[in-house]
């Protein structure tokens, strides 16, 4: 019968975690401008698609909207250290991670009774038009002109920007790791399951949903300043559907139920994005293309298949006889 | 455990649940007493799976009264109805599929807050034990067979503590070996305190653990008492035949 997975047991895991650690560590003493660029372009995406992979993934709730807390944050810290100079720079950055998290809070409250296709059209709703102000209030934000914004550290060096981008790639995972191995991660996966179980198993169920949105919200938001002051430059486009598929196939690659997993799914599309970039957009099709085959031969993604490794295997016995076995017992 | 059955603890007074245009449920009254079993029967469509939905705050009735301990309930939210000691299952078992039958019986554990979820597991070990379940502790609940799950089902509702459960066709599409099985538990639980409402189209399997049974047909509750009595009612027969003939056995 199949035995449901444990966290301990994963050495196999835990040894390719430690190793892609430890040459995301090194990357910069030999990789060269070009690769630690894209490296911290990398953890951007890797925000993004882990903080996706804790709302989509392990909670159940499929939103659209994910690119546009990354634009809020982003937005906001940029137009308040634009408008007030640099030195408010880590007010700017709490603003814009805090006014996320309310936004993603009401968010949260909205979708309540919303679920599947329901949820994922609402939240696209939302982002097409937080895009649209974006784009008609060019008196603010510049429109598609786009808003300079001013570095987080001065000199030409990405090297900073990679490791900060690292630092928080990693913090957030050590964050939504800690939170869901609480009570809160069952009851995210519970909600997933079925919301009115959930509810009847006596979890209030509205709490965590906007816990989970708030939680999400605010990564994402951190994600989008990261972004905002790293690339200098901020345009509505980072808004469009196609990043936010983006996103999305990232945390599908790697394993939607697996935070590590989506971190690995990013660096995954990334990558491949940047080899093929040769093709221009075909590479879009050839992206799809490694989205469809890991839908079909490793629907869970391929984190789960390097977490197999090494794994005791379960029980030789068919599913059917399995139960049939246990059946009999409980009627004998 | 001997029960005392004198106090009345849970009520439903004149609850009333319309969907459009339809009376799913019209002016229904119900009160149990503590340590009772009740069977609720009725033709389909007679709002006996509405009732359940609103007596556990799954749906909010339109009117009426839902009093337990002397506390209104209605209009609460479900988990608040679980947490105030009111259980139920599902007519189809909804288990959280692709989480362990431990991490399915831990939620409503750990939904009080100040449980641990050492003392929550420990708990779920005797329960999964008194189910005969222990074996399957760390499978995928969406690996049990369709009895099991019912089981499972109703360890999870037990984790809760309730003073009250509501078992919605518990013996449904259920192996007769299971059946048994299933029946002898309810008793078991009966027998320790615990105030059961059995929802269920199979009339043998509910007279042989109720005494009392209320019987629905068109959103209405059409009689109540001694299961033996209110069967060979006229108003419960026709509207389970359409005839006004008693039946025999």
């Amino acid at each position: 019968m199949m035995r449901a997975a444990t966290s301990s047991g994963k050495p196999a895991a835990v040894w390719v975690q430690a190793i892609l650690l430890l040459f995301a560590l090194l990357l910069p003493l030999w990789g060269g401008a070009y690769w630690v660029h894209v490296g911290a372009l990398l953890w951007y995406y890797a925000l993004l698609a882990s903080s996706w992979a804790l709302l989509a993934g392990f909670a159940g709730q499929f939103s659209f909207a994910h690119m546009a807390f990354a634009a809020l944050g982003g937005y906001t810290s940029a137009l308040i250290v634009l408008h007030m100079g640099i030195s408010y720079l880590p007010a700017a950055i709490a603003a814009g991670i805090v006014l996320a998290m309310v936004v993603g809070a009401l968010i949260g409250f909205m979708v309540l009774r919303l679920s599947g296709p329901y949820l994922a059209l609402f939240t696209l709703a939302i982002s097409e038009v937080f895009r649209m102000m974006l784009m008609a209030e060019e008196q603010i934000t510049r429109g598609s002109l786009g808003l300079q914004v001013p570095r987080f550290f001065s000199g030409d060096s990405d090297v900073p920007y990679y490791y900060l981008g690292l630092a928080l790639v990693a913090g957030s995972l050590l964050f939504m790791g800690f939170l869901l191995r609480t009570r809160i991660g069952l009851f995210l996966r519970a909600i997933r399951e079925d919301e009115d179980a959930t509810r009847a198993s006596g979890v209030n169920t509205t709490r965590y949903k906007i816990l989970v949105f708030v939680v999400t919200s605010g990564i994402a938001s951190m994600a989008g300043i990261y972004y905002a002051h790293f690339i200098g430059i901020l345009t509505p486009n980072m808004l469009i559907l196609p990043e936010m598929g983006i996103v999305i196939a990232m945390a599908v690659i790697g394993g939607i139920e697996s935070l590590p997993g989506a971190v690995i799914g990013a660096a995954i599309v990334y990558l491949l994005s940047e080899a093929l970039r040769e093709y221009g957009e075909l590479r879009f099709v050839l992206l799809g293309l490694a989205l469809i085959l890991v839908q079909r031969f490793a629907r869970n993604g391929l984190f789960p298949l390097i977490e197999r490794i090494g794994r005791r295997p379960a029980p030789a016995r068919a599913d059917t006889t399995a139960k049939s076995t246990a059946e009999k017992s409980h009627a004998s | 455990m001997p029960v005392d059955q004198s106090q009345s603890f849970f009520s439903a007074d004149g609850l009333a649940k319309h969907f459009g245009g339809i009376k799913a449920v019209s002016e229904l009254s119900l009160s149990l007493n503590r340590g009772e079993i009740i069977g609720l029967i009725g033709p389909n469509g007679s709002g006996k799976t509405t009732t359940i939905n609103m007596l556990a705050g799954a749906l909010r009735p339109d009117n009426g009264a839902i009093t337990i301990n002397g506390l209104n309930l209605a209009g609460s939210a479900a988990h608040a109805f679980a947490r105030s000691g009111v259980a139920r299952t599902f007519q189809v078992p909804r288990l959280f599929r692709r989480m362990s039958v431990l991490e399915n019986l831990i939620v409503p554990a750990l939904s009080d807050p100040h449980t641990r979820r050492a003392q929550a597991e420990e708990k779920a070990h005797e329960i999964l034990a008194f189910l005969r379940l222990d074996a399957l502790a760390g499978d995928y609940a969406r690996s049990l067979s369709g009895g099991q799950q019912k089981l499972l089902e109703l360890g999870r509702a037990l984790m809760l503590d309730p003073a009250l459960i509501l078992l919605d066709e518990p013996f449904a599409g259920v192996h007769p070996r299971l059946l048994e099985q299933i029946i002898e538990h309810i008793k078991q639980l009966n027998q320790r305190g615990l105030t059961i409402v059995v929802v269920d189209h199979n009339l043998d399997a509910i007279r042989s653990v109720v005494r009392r049974t209320a019987v629905m047909a068109q959103g209405r509750k059409i009689a109540d008492g001694a299961a033996e009595v209110v069967l060979q009612d006229p108003a419960v027969v026709h509207a389970y035949t359409g005839s006004r003939k008693a039946r025999n056995g």
